[in-house]
């Protein structure tokens, strides 16, 4: 994967929440929002990737049980 | 019939009605020899005397658990009675549902919620008899960033064994509420530790089952795929106890499984001869956090057990333990967010700054990463079963930390992120937070049991054989 720079503006995180309909947010709160946004991206990152496409992930539910 | 005081004493025990477990209670209650209603009584009394600076509730129900005594009393008086449970007061964290009850998660947005529905749990420990004294502290909807920033409209529990302390979270007043003996015993939940945390903090045994072993039915969520329900208590009997009324298959839950629930007590005292415990000493880089007290414990606790006749193996997790994190973390985000979205969306204002930056990190998540934790999970989950059932259970550090001051406030994060006990989120296998004694300034150490998928019993029964041999239990805070 090339070098990507993944830290978040509080720009960027301002127009990605008015994209995503968040309302009332506080105001003060948009700087630590884009330091989250960073650190959230950072930490998926660092997440080991399986190597093989036939890993699937947990299911919460197998279909033959499945109840409710 | 005269009402006790807070400190109305057992003439049979020599101590306060409030300090009896849930067994030694049950005993008395099922002879004849003590009420229910003067148990009920004595709780009530211990709330009123204690609770204004303890704040191990939010909602008390006073009337309704003494018209419950009163019932219990005359079923039992008739010749009705319906075992261990009858007339033994609990409560619950406020994000079991109880119908007619409020229910605000200690949260601002929830303020005003009744529900209409009762949590399976709760019905089932009604249904036992145990009777409900009210609802507990918690961080809000039993979550958060990990940080205690005394924003809520509740004020935060305290540490009954250091006022000045955290009680560990999130299921802050559970913790609070039984070391301290306002609530026999208590239910808390546990997406990432948020039973064995608060038991760790306050010296109890606190036990999350295997994912689906006891149902989350009608408690207000927080994570699908990682949340469990289950009890903290007193000793490992009473663990027993409750989790013999409350475990097993719910239709209601779509995680629990239809598994047969043992006798949790019939090999109780059976001991550890001959069963093979793995001790993870090495947790890598991150168990170097691990307190010295609590490593020293955790050594002591193997070698207790060795003299007792089990075979003690020295294992390691199949994985570093930063995977189980990031694992635990990411799922966390993601699933949370995905719950409360329009909370997020419409009303983060009214949330404390803990749970709002949670939901922050929900809102940031992108979709490829959190299908990599769960493809990771997967893994994770086939490894660490291999390494559980190449053994009969597992002893390894919880907390790293005993409570820490309130007013160190860069302490109280760090309380609930070196931890051990996500491993057990991510995998699903029964662990148990069991009390390994003191440290120098007499704060509760702590450490974990675990077992395989739905072998509650042996680890009930390893936490029973070192607390027996053990005198941790003579101790209560002084509050």
């Amino acid at each position: 994967m090339p070098a990507t720079d993944l830290t978040s503006t509080t720009d960027e995180v301002r127009l990605y929440a008015a994209r995503h309909g968040l309302a009332g947010f506080p105001e003060d709160q948009f700087a630590r929002l884009a330091e989250i946004a960073t650190m959230v991206r950072e930490t998926g990152l660092a997440i080991p990737r399986m190597p093989s496409e036939e890993d699937e992930p947990a299911h919460l539910f197998t279909a033959t049980p499945l109840r409710g | 019939m005269n009402k006790p005081t807070a400190s109305a004493s057992f003439a049979g025990t020599g101590r306060p009605l409030h300090h009896l477990g849930v067994a030694e209670a049950s005993r008395l209650i099922g002879a004849g020899a003590l009420s229910p209603v003067t148990l009920v009584e004595a709780f009530l009394g211990r709330i009123a005397a204690v609770d204004g600076t303890l704040h191990s509730y939010i909602t008390v129900t006073a009337e309704r658990a003494r018209a419950a005594a009163v019932a219990a009393e005359a079923e039992i008086r008739a010749g009705r009675w319906k075992g261990p449970l009858h007339g033994i007061p609990f409560a619950v964290k406020d994000n079991y549902y109880v119908a007619g009850i409020r229910t605000t998660a200690g949260s601002r947005l929830m303020l005003d919620h009744v529900s209409s529905t009762t949590a399976t749990a709760v019905a089932r420990l009604e249904a036992a008899g145990a009777i409900l004294l009210g609802k507990l502290n918690t961080w809000e909807y039993g979550t958060g960033n990990g940080g205690v920033y005394h924003d809520l409209p509740f004020a935060v529990a305290r540490n009954p064994w250091d006022l000045a302390r955290f009680t560990g979270g999130s299921s802050t007043g559970a913790g609070a509420a039984v070391a301290a003996g306002t609530a026999m015993f208590a239910l808390g939940s546990d997406t990432g530790g948020s039973i064995r945390l608060p038991a760790a903090a306050c010296g109890l045994q606190g036990f999350k089952a295997s994912f689906g072993r006891v149902s989350r039915a009608h408690c207000l969520p927080n994570c699908w795929s990682l949340d469990h329900t289950g009890p903290l208590t007193w000793t490992v009997e009473d663990n027993a106890i409750v989790m013999q009324a409350i475990a097993g298959f719910d239709p209601d839950d779509p995680s629990c499984p239809d598994e047969p629930v043992p006798d949790y007590r019939k090999n109780l005292h059976a001991g550890v001869k001959g069963l093979v415990i793995g001790v993870v000493r090495d947790l890598g880089p991150e168990g170097e956090a691990l307190d010295a007290a609590n490593a020293a414990a955790l050594e002591e606790a193997a070698l207790i057990l060795e003299a007792q006749g089990a075979i003690i193996r020295e294992v390691r997790l199949p994985a570093p333990l930063a995977q189980y994190r990031t694992v635990t973390k990411v799922i966390n985000w993601a699933e949370s967010l995905s719950i409360h979205e329009a909370d997020f969306r419409d009303r983060s204002a009214l949330m404390g700054q803990a749970l709002r930056e949670k939901m922050m990190a929900g809102f940031t998540v992108r979709a490829a990463d959190y299908l990599a934790a769960t493809r990771l999970r997967r893994s994770l989950v086939a490894a660490t079963d291999a390494l559980v059932r190449s053994c009969d259970a597992l002893l390894m550090a919880g907390a790293f930390h005993v409570a820490p001051r309130f007013d160190e406030p860069e302490t109280i994060t760090p309380f609930t992120a070196d931890t051990a006990t996500t491993v057990f989120n991510v995998t699903g296998h029964p662990a148990l937070s069991v009390c390994t004694g003191f440290d120098a300034g007499g704060l509760p150490l702590n450490a974990q049991i675990a077992g395989r998928f739905f072998d509650e019993a042996t680890v009930l029964r390893v936490a029973q054989a070192y607390e027996s041999a053990t005198p941790w239990r003579d101790r209560r805070p002084a509050i």
